[in-house]
């Protein structure tokens, strides 16, 4: 058994920093963004490219963000559940949840309605018919709409034209039923409320916990005070979480076809969530280790209960992304299985048949012996690779929404695209990836690496399981 | 009865608190003993590690134990479904992608398999279920589950010998040392 720790090995100021360990790094993820925003920005308005790359932006930004939403999660599990073995690790998921908010800057391309018609179609058709409505009504009148009102009359709007196109025989009349019917859901106003009130919320209850936190750093008189409202706090932000991480997922990611729906979409979108972010915190770990920081207050068995914990969510993934598929695929309803003929046909069948072995089965046996989740030297390729894996389920999610879709609206082209638009997949994950970086980095270096005045940091540092 | 020979089990040692039985655990593992085990009426945090142990070979047989069931499931599902009495459901095809179907068989079953591995492979490494154990015929060994801590050196460790042994769990803080007969 290695020497306990005690209060007196614990630095009265805590651990912070220093900077020649993160300024570099933090100066290259800046530039590295700042040049990919300036492409960015190109593409985006580039009339050849920017289809394509709107679907990119979305991918690198749902990838990076459930990255954050995951280290949100921990943190907050952490809190509820009165953990005690994390303590001295939950500055990092403080630090990983705390990027969620910055995101709202990655959000605001997919606020531009141009880039929003290629993306979402329910979007385009809501214009089309608001913009034919204000037409109309001028006309009328003879006077100047007012669009609020105007866009108000957009649900029964879809209405008539449904029951228009459906008397003129054109195919797609039971699509714009469809916008009809979820109109009170899925509508221009909402959806942007939603979006900010996700931010707010969820952004606003990170804030407020991490905040909590580093407070407990300089106390003089360090109590359970802040232990205790940081739990209290965080069983009214889980829910708060759960709502957001889920409807992120639907409003960005299955509002893509939005004439598809699977009820284990936000689910699935969460497992991916927590996978993820345990990986990143197992490599920010050891990083920061390998530079000499932790070392007194961390020890081989976070990384055993880490490693458990990644591993429990590589089963968890597969338990609810096959559950998703085999529910479909057994069922065989027409509007469910069109994600699933997208993705199992062409090359994209490739990819998805690789997912239950090369995201499932591999991890789960690497990580299976107890010393794959203590070693760092397996326990880093692992979480990589994890990451990798995991960025191809999100590009099969979100990219082959990109390609020719099975059902597109009547008139309207699809979206062939004949260049290279994995070009702006590599560039819109750069990007964002430099961006959540540097935030990242950012939010270590702003505060201690370890809550070093908690009550219950010896706990944590002396764990053995 | 009286003039039989007895075998004898070993030392039986108590100690006054979980820490000095820890103490003593690392004491009599450092003395280079095998054959020995600590009585508690609680699990005691780390106590494997002072009594040296090694992992147990257990997670090794489940391994396989789970593998037998993921396969057993496969073959069930592929041998009836596919090659024997192929069923055609909603055109489905018959073949090896109608795995998918039978996922949550080969699931159970692996579980079941894994779950029935740990039981009795547990069971089996424990020497259990058994009748009657040689320390019962120590009247004081009755507070181990009540508030007795205790370690017990076997005879048969190849280290024991009647004086050294008997000084060993004294000098680790062993009280009231008692030499166990096995009652015939």
């Amino acid at each position: 058994m290695a020497h306990n720790v005690t209060s007196k090995d614990i630095p009265l100021n805590g651990e912070k920093i220093d900077a020649k360990h993160i300024n570099r790094p933090k100066f290259i993820a800046l530039i590295i963004f700042i040049i990919g925003a300036v492409a960015s920005a190109f593409l985006f308005m580039n009339d050849t490219w920017k289809g394509g790359f709107a679907y990119s932006w979305v991918f690198a930004f749902m990838f990076f963000i459930s990255i954050t939403l995951g280290g949100a999660f921990w943190m907050i599990l952490h809190h509820v559940t009165n953990s005690g073995w994390g303590v001295s690790v939950r500055r990092l998921m403080e630090n990983l949840g705390f990027v969620f908010p910055f995101f709202a800057i990655i959000a605001i391309p997919l606020m531009i309605p141009s880039v929003q018609n290629d993306l979402y179609e329910w979007m385009d058709m809501h214009r089309d018919i608001t913009a034919a409505d204000v037409k109309h009504n001028a006309e009328v009148s003879g006077e100047e709409y007012v669009a609020p009102s105007a866009y108000a009359g957009a649900g029964h709007a879809l209405h008539h034209e449904a029951e228009v196109t459906h008397a003129n025989g054109v195919e797609s009349d039971h699509y714009a039923h469809l916008l009809h019917v979820k109109y009170w859901y899925m509508n221009l106003p909402f959806w942007l409320g939603r979006v900010i009130g996700f931010f707010v919320l969820l952004g606003g209850g990170i804030y407020i916990l991490r905040k909590i936190s580093i407070a407990q750093d300089t106390d003089p008189n360090p109590g359970c005070e802040r232990l205790i409202k940081a739990r209290q706090y965080s069983c009214i932000i889980m829910p708060i979480f759960a709502v957001v991480a889920t409807f992120i997922a639907l409003d960005f990611m299955m509002a893509l076809d939005y004439k598809w729906f699977s009820t284990m979409y936000g689910v699935y979108f969460f497992a991916g969530c927590a996978l993820n972010s345990m990986a990143v915190l197992i490599l920010t770990l050891t990083w920061l280790r390998s530079k000499g920081y932790l070392k007194t207050v961390t020890s081989k068995e976070h990384y055993h209960i880490m490693g458990k914990l990644m591993h429990a969510f590589v089963i968890f993934w597969a338990y609810v992304s096959f559950a998703q598929f085999m529910l479909i695929w057994y069922a065989n309803i027409t509007e469910e299985t069109s994600y699933f003929l997208l993705r199992n046909s062409d090359q994209w069948w490739v990819w998805s048949l690789s997912l239950p072995f090369l995201h499932f089965a591999v991890p789960f046996v690497l990580l299976l012996p107890h010393y794959a989740k203590k070693v760092t030297k397996i326990v880093v390729p692992i979480c990589i690779y994890i990451l990798i894996m995991h960025i191809v389920d999100l590009y099969i999610a979100v990219i082959a929404e990109r390609g020719p879709s099975l059902t597109t609206k009547a008139g309207h082209p699809e979206l062939f695209v004949d260049h290279a638009a994995y070009l702006g997949d590599i560039v819109a994950f750069i990007t964002v990836g430099a961006f959540f970086v540097f935030m990242f980095l950012r939010n270590i270096s702003s505060a201690n690496l370890y809550p070093n005045r908690d009550p219950r940091l010896l706990e944590s540092a002396n764990l053995h399981n | 009865m009286s003039t039989s020979v007895k075998r004898v089990y070993g030392y039986l040692a108590e100690f006054e608190s979980a820490s000095a039985l820890y103490k003593g655990a690392e004491k009599v593992r450092d003395a280079g003993f095998k054959k020995w085990d600590c009585y508690s009426p609680y699990p005691i945090h780390g106590l494997d590690d002072a009594m040296g142990l090694r992992r147990s070979i257990l997670p090794y047989f489940v391994f396989f134990g789970g593998s037998t069931g993921l396969l057993t499931g496969f073959s069930l599902a592929y041998i009836t479904q596919v090659i024997i009495y192929p069923t055609i459901v909603q055109a489905k095809p018959a073949n090896i992608f109608t795995t998918a179907a039978f996922f949550p068989i080969m699931f159970e079953l692996t579980i079941l398999f894994s779950g029935f591995t740990v039981l009795f492979c547990l069971l089996g490494l424990m020497g259990l279920p058994r009748l009657n154990h040689p320390l019962f015929a120590s009247r004081q060994f009755h507070r181990s589950t009540d508030d007795g801590f205790f370690i017990a050196v076997e005879a048969r460790d190849p280290n024991f010998s009647a004086e050294d042994t008997k000084a060993l769990l004294e000098e680790a803080g062993g009280k009231n040392i008692e030499l166990v007969e096995e009652e015939d």
